[in-house]
């Protein structure tokens, strides 16, 4: 989200998902939106039944790679070589939007400098992809007055270099003018249910809600006088840098909404390490998590049915979510308990009902200042809405960009951090199945659920299985530098050789025990998606 | 866009050109029926419903096909599309095979869900489970105690082993949420400034009162003993429903918001007159039927011979009249068997039953008599009394002479009536007699007034009432419960007293009465006989669980109840037993509605008589029953996936379907879809095993909390439980697409690992505490930690799965009240 923002102005899924039926070409990058945004699989399987070509790129034998017109196995965290070199190709048979590049877009120039050395046979070294595939990727994508859309999802981002990844896609699309129209774009999918409306409400260390980086004072001015109240103008901590903080002793107290970190964060000892050193741990749940069962305090909470408000989803569509039933025992609302204790702190946020506290939004964030309850009662909007009569927005950068002209920001290849070696000879790659969502707390108490996907399974390629001598669900131990899990393996050529995948639902499976706490330097994600393992077979 | 106009119905329709009727009439608001139609993608064979006629072409045409042109005159409903119509569904009626409703459901006098309360027992859901008991009975706890249980003698397990304890589970769900303090929080209807005044606080009163509240209407109870209760009370002592049970259940309807006025009297304190001059829209008469018929031998007034209703009333009293050593009942039905085990806690040593017939023809229910058998009571069957005398000295206080009895010939009804054989007299020692020879809602007639005494009485002495109204010969006033029948069950009371609320709630609105509930019923075998045993193949024997009792020489010593109900686990090992046999698509079948708007007649069309195929449980998270389908093939057609195959191997004369397969291909994701679109219960999601008669059923549309695609859900809820997940076909961004996880998984909404109460850590230990402990405290320490290490010595985790405004909050709060930016979230992880 972060570098879709340097290069457009916006961070945010720039197309619909109902636009792939107008789609002549989709990519698919790092994305198995099977399992991980199953009906936006569906949409995109349909585009491919009705005509369109499709192009996939992953290490991964996704549904999608059996369906492809081209399906590029690369190897796990080379993206940026490759989409380097698929802009070296466009480049130099001159595939791409001249027209739109002179029009639209400043720094070509450096993207031309930085490209140059990604010849078809440098980016075979790093990638593994053949020239002739190379060629035929840049020349599918590419293809002159076609509508082309980019999907990509969490096998991009989660990499240290995950934001250098989105950099190069977005400097790919703007340099085919693939852009500000329907069925074409650049479309992140985000994982979980309200990841962009997070963004949005500025429920970030970097920027106040609706985007306004620290440093604008204007934007400041504006906060201030609405909340009446100073705000702090020093750049907080990202979530991923809390942990250190904590273990330097410059972070004392951890107020936590939903989360749980001791399952679900890279490199997981960390955090525990870290939580245990809290003077004050607020956990505020639904359940009791691993992590609430280390907190001083536990906030009952009332879940998605229990409540009112509204969800951003990918596609920027602003939605309600309304309350059904009452939430059990005492629980209540999170956002009745922000009200409570900020009150007591000497707050006051007297909010009656959430709609309150969105009507104060919409005059806060130049994005949804034309959106109501009211006119999302039956629809929902796609923002930007700047005004109440206005429709919502389908597309985003039609004709200009949000900030002026897309900025082409050419990274560098630069390896993972940490690469399989004589000791740790393979790759762990985390993924997710369909039935199960995030750390299973709500999806497993479902037993329909548990019956379609009870148990993790670690997703090794024949030929490692055979050449490690291990069988179809034989017990095994996988250790990374960092810790170690016990699973069954199931052998299948969807891991590619050399890799194994695990899906990372499962409490009694805690995976990110192995993953590594190496972060994004803009973004700060962690690279889950490449560590370094070592497999052994467990005797019975 | 080019246009057609034509005419529907006689409306004038302009239409855009190349749509089918059937379009045009959908855009029109003008339904026409059909179980294969799926936009875009015609069926093989289709079901034909969708006819309609067109003027100057000979035969129907179906409106999935054809399209509407200019200066077409259709019409929809004709009687030769109607015809069409009913014989199609015939077709289909003959062969379709399954219950609509439970043969349980359909046999409670009560008509209560009893299929879906035992479900939410399996579940777990016990609140929800009372909440749909109490949709018909108000009085579960003590229908849960003394109900006969017409249910349990229809329940098809009995083919198989035992039927289903269902009456223990009613009281169980009753006493769990009693002991839990559960608060139903039953809805009320907004105020109607309606006051009805019901006489009698008895069964059938606390009935009509509680059905009355919910609509909105001011009740007012008379009732002219100190406590509430009537029959519940003076006519159960409490080892059948304790005291305490029976104050919660009335107080559970009295926190409805009814008003009582106790130890009223009527004819004495208040009249129909009286009331009607107080401004009361309609009177309830609930006074049930409290009178004994008198014992008219010779000798029957003496200070030991008692009527049963006079004796329990005292027990219940708490006054223990002296009935000596021995004592005889005189009389076979429940109120006599209540009175003979009355007797026997009290001390008398012998207590023996009188009456003229044979034990089998004793109107009590058998069970009572052989509790009461049990407990010690003697019978004494084929006799009759003659005479009460005085015994003098010897040895006890009366003397009961009495004569043996013999059946005469049939009369005219097949009945046959006792006759006393001659010199067979014999004498029975007692000490005091108590007759129950039946109860009659007044002795003569009401008194008070002139309204009271125009009240038209019935030949044996209840109040006449006219069955489908309710009203009695009194303009406004109305009457049920025992006060009409006659001595009933609580249960029947209950009914009564359910159609009277309605009628009354008609009345003072001068709206016309719901319209009752048709009685189409598909049914597997009406008779036990008729019921084919191949519905029972893989059903294994399971007993059913054995109700605690105390044993019968404890329990016959003191008052204290002797069914000491199911624990949790009995209940629900017991309400596993459940074969489920009606049918969970009830609320959603379409060959069910359509059967019923075109008035097919089962009992012509026949039905299927037995199943043809084996359920299939083979999926993870669909059951399938075949024997349900009718082959419209939306399931196939619906399948976004092409993940699911339904074939035929040949059709029948008529064209159904014979050798019917419907297999889930591999690349089937289990999102649901076909079962959503399914015309009847072919296709069932394995979770929802609640059938839906006609609860309300609230459907809330929001969005999926899970993956960002924002899929648009809708939230079947009733009472306070999600029941199901669907979605509108018609709505973005998925139009009716939704994955396994949007369909399924939000069980954990209800699961019984939620927090409900905030935890507070106390020596090492997470323990409950108030929210004002526990924001006190944070608070304060959230305070002390910035004051002595600055703001930013604290962090916050915000959320991607909670909302936009609680997302804004957390960042205010953290911001405003803390002042630090150390805020963020999940997305990046």
């Amino acid at each position: 989200m972060a570098s879709l923002a340097l290069s457009f102005g916006s961070g945010a899924m720039t197309n619909s998902i109902a636009d792939v039926k107008e789609s002549d070409v989709i990519m698919v990058i790092g994305s198995n939106a099977d399992t991980s945004h199953p009906t936006i699989g569906l949409r995109i399987h349909q585009a491919k039944n009705n005509g369109a070509k499709l192009l996939v790129v992953d290490p991964r034998r996704t549904g999608f790679a059996d369906e492809a017109d081209l399906w590029l196995r690369l190897n796990p965290g080379s993206d940026v070589a490759l989409l380097n070199g698929m802009v070296h190709v466009i480049l130099e048979e001159g595939l791409w939007d001249k027209k739109f590049v002179d029009d639209r877009t400043e720094n070509f120039e450096e993207l031309e400098i930085v490209t140059a050395k990604y010849t078809p046979a440098f980016v075979e070294q790093i990638t593994g992809i053949s020239e002739e595939q190379l060629r035929a990727a840049a020349r599918l994508y590419a293809s002159p007055g076609k509508k082309c859309a980019i999907f990509y999802g969490m096998g991009l981002a989660h990499h240290a270099t995950g934001t250098d990844n989105v950099k190069s896609i977005a400097n790919l699309a703007m340099l085919c003018g693939k852009l500000g129209m329907a069925g074409g774009g650049v479309n992140p999918l985000r994982g979980q249910n309200n990841v962009q409306g997070a963004c949005d409400m500025g429920a970030l260390f970097n920027t106040l809600p609706g985007y306004s980086g620290l440093e604008s004072s204007d934007a400041f001015d504006r906060y201030e006088k609405m909340w009446q109240v100073k705000l702090p103008r020093r750049k907080g901590k990202a979530a991923t840098e809390v942990w250190d903080a904590i273990l330097d002793g410059d972070i004392k107290g951890l107020y936590i909404m939903g989360e749980d970190p001791v399952l679900a964060d890279p490199n997981a000892h960390h955090a525990v390490a870290a939580i245990e050193k809290l003077d004050f741990l607020i956990v505020q749940d639904i359940f009791l998590t691993d992590t609430a069962k280390m907190a001083d305090i536990v906030f009952p909470a009332a879940c998605y049915a229990e409540k009112d408000g509204s969800f951003t989803c990918t596609e920027r569509r602003v939605q309600r979510v309304r309350k059904a039933v009452e939430p059990p025992g005492e629980a209540k609302a999170d956002w009745e308990i922000f009200c409570e204790l900020s009150s007591r702190m000497g707050y006051e946020m007297d909010y009656e009902h959430p709609e309150e506290i969105f009507n104060e939004v919409i005059q806060l964030l130049p994005q949804y200042a034309g959106i109501s309850y009211e006119r999302i009662e039956k629809v929902g909007l796609q923002w930007p809405v700047p005004n109440r009569e206005h429709p919502g927005t389908p597309v985003l950068h039609i004709g200009k960009f949000t900030q002026g002209r897309g900025l082409f920001i050419p990274e560098d290849y630069t390896p993972p951090t940490e690469l399989p070696d004589v000791e740790y000879p393979l790759i762990l790659t985390t993924i997710r199945k369909t039935p199960q969502y995030n750390f299973g707390s709500m999806t497993r108490k479902t037993p329909e659920i548990e019956t379609l996907c009870p148990e993790a399974f670690a997703e090794i390629n024949p030929e490692d299985a055979a050449r490690l001598g291990i069988a179809d669900l034989d017990e095994i131990e996988i250790s990374s530098r960092r810790g170690e899990v016990q699973l069954r393996a199931k052998i299948t050529d969807r891991s590619q050789v050399g890799t194994i995948a695990i899906p990372y639902h499962f409490a009694e499976v805690p995976v990110n025990n192995l993953t590594l706490n190496s972060l994004d330097r803009l973004s700060r994600s962690p690279q889950y998606k490449i560590c370094a393992i070592k497999v052994c077979k467990v005797e019975a | 866009m080019t246009t057609v106009t034509l005419t529907i119905n006689g409306a004038e329709i302009v239409a855009e050109a190349g749509l089918t009727i059937l379009e045009v009439a959908r855009r029109a608001d003008i339904a026409i029926p059909t179980f294969c139609f799926v936009a875009d993608k015609p069926a093989d064979t289709p079901c034909q419903m969708c006819v309609v006629e067109v003027e100057g072409q000979a035969e129907l045409i179906r409106s999935c096909v054809g399209l509407a042109k200019d200066g077409m005159v259709v019409t929809t409903e004709s009687p030769k599309v109607v015809a069409h119509r009913v014989e199609r569904l015939s077709i289909l009626a003959e062969t379709h095979f399954g219950d609509c409703k439970a043969p349980c459901n359909l046999t409670c006098p009560g008509q209560i869900n009893v299929q879906g309360y035992i479900a939410h027992v399996a579940k777990g859901q016990y609140e929800e489970a009372l909440r749909l008991v109490m949709e018909r009975n108000p009085l579960p706890f003590s229908v849960g105690r003394v109900c006969p249980r017409f249910c349990e003698t229809r329940c098809r397990r009995i083919l198989v082993d035992e039927p289903v304890s269902i009456n223990h589970l009613k009281r169980f769900v009753a006493d769990w949420c009693m002991s839990h303090e559960i608060d139903l929080e039953i809805p009320k209807d907004a105020p109607t400034g309606k006051r009805i005044a019901v006489i009698g606080g008895g069964p059938s009163g606390l009935t009509a009162a509680h059905f009355l509240t919910r609509k909105g209407h001011d009740v007012t109870i008379f009732e002219s003993s100190p406590m509430l209760g009537g029959a519940l009370r003076y006519g159960f002592l409490e080892y059948r429903i304790p005291r305490d049970v029976l104050n919660y259940e009335i107080n559970t309807i009295l926190r409805l918001g009814v008003s009582v006025k106790l130890s009223q009297k009527w004819g004495k304190h208040f009249t129909l007159q009286s009331l009607k001059d107080q401004g009361y829209a309609a009177i309830y008469i609930a006074t049930g039927a409290g009178v004994d018929v008198p014992l008219e031998v010779p000798g029957a007034v003496n200070p030991h011979t008692y009527s049963a209703m006079k004796y329990l009333r005292r027990m219940a009293e708490g006054k223990r009249p002296d009935m000596g050593n021995k004592a005889a009942v005189l009389g076979g039905n429940n109120i006599a068997m209540e009175v003979a085990r009355t007797l026997i806690r009290q001390g008398v040593a012998e207590v023996t039953v009188i009456y003229p017939r044979s034990r089998i023809e004793m109107p009590a229910h058998q069970r009572n008599i052989r509790e009461a058998e049990k407990e010690g009571v003697q019978f004494l069957l084929m006799a009759s009394p003659v005479e009460i005398c005085d015994a003098g000295d010897q040895g006890s206080r009366l003397k009961l002479d009495l004569i043996r009895i013999k059946l005469g010939e049939p009369n005219a009804k097949g009945v046959r009536q006792p006759e006393t054989i001659a010199g067979t007299n014999s004498v029975l020692h007692v000490d005091s007699i108590v007759s129950s020879l039946g109860q009659l809602a007044v002795a003569d007639t009401f008194s008070g007034g002139p309204l009271e005494k125009s009240i038209t009485l019935s030949a044996n002495k209840t109040i006449d009432a006219n069955v489908r109204s309710s009203q009695i010969n009194i303009d406004g006033v109305f009457a049920g419960g025992d006060a009409v029948s006659g001595p009933r069950s609580v249960i029947q009371a209950v009914v009564s007293a359910r159609r009277a609320a309605d009628n009354i709630h008609a009345f003072v609105m001068g709206i016309s009465k719901d319209e009752g509930e048709s009685r189409f019923n598909f049914t597997r075998g009406k008779g036990f006989d008729d019921v084919d045993l191949k519905n029972f193949d893989g059903i294994n024997v399971k007993l059913r669980e054995k109700m605690p009792t105390r044993p019968p020489e404890r329990c016959s010593q003191d008052f204290n109840e002797v069914k000491l109900g199911f624990s949790e686990q009995m209940a629900r090992s017991e309400a596993e037993r459940c074969l489920s046999c009606g049918c969970t698509a009830f609320d959603r079948c379409h060959l069910k509605e359509l059967s019923i708007d075109y008035n097919v007649n089962l009992n012509k069309t026949g039905m299927g008589a037995k199943p043809i195929y084996a359920k299939d449980f083979s999926h993870p998270a669909i059951v399938v029953d075949k024997n349900k389908c009718i082959f419209c093939g939306r399931c196939e057609r619906v399948c976004e996936y092409d993940a699911l195959e339904l074939a035929a191997e040949s059709f029948d004369d008529k064209g159904r379907p014979l050798g019917l397969s419907l297999r889930f291909n591999d690349n089937c994701v289990s999102c649901g879809k076909c079962v959503d679109n399914c015309s009847t219960g072919a296709l069932n999601k394995k979770a929802q095993i609640i059938p839906v008669h006609n609860e309300l059923v609230k459907n809330v549309r929001s969005t999926c909390p899970y993956c960002g695609a924002g899929c648009q859900i809708i939230l079947r809820v009733k009472g306070g439980t999600v029941i199901e997940v669907t979605a509108d076909p018609a709505q973005a961004p998925n139009y009716g697409a939704l994955c396994v996880k949007g369909r399924f998984a939000h069980e954990f909404i209800q699961h019984k690992d939620r927090l409900t109460k905030p935890l507070i850590r106390k020596n090492g230990m997470l323990v409950e505490t108030s929210w004002d402990e526990a924001l006190d405290y944070t608070a304060r320490k959230l305070f002390d930690l910035k004051a002595s290490y600055g703001p930013d010595s604290i962090a916050g985790f915000s959320c991607a799965r909670a909302t936009n405004e609680e997302n804004f909050l957390m960042q205010k709060f953290m911001r405003t009240s803390i002042g630090t930016n150390n805020i963020d979230h999940c997305a990046r992880l």
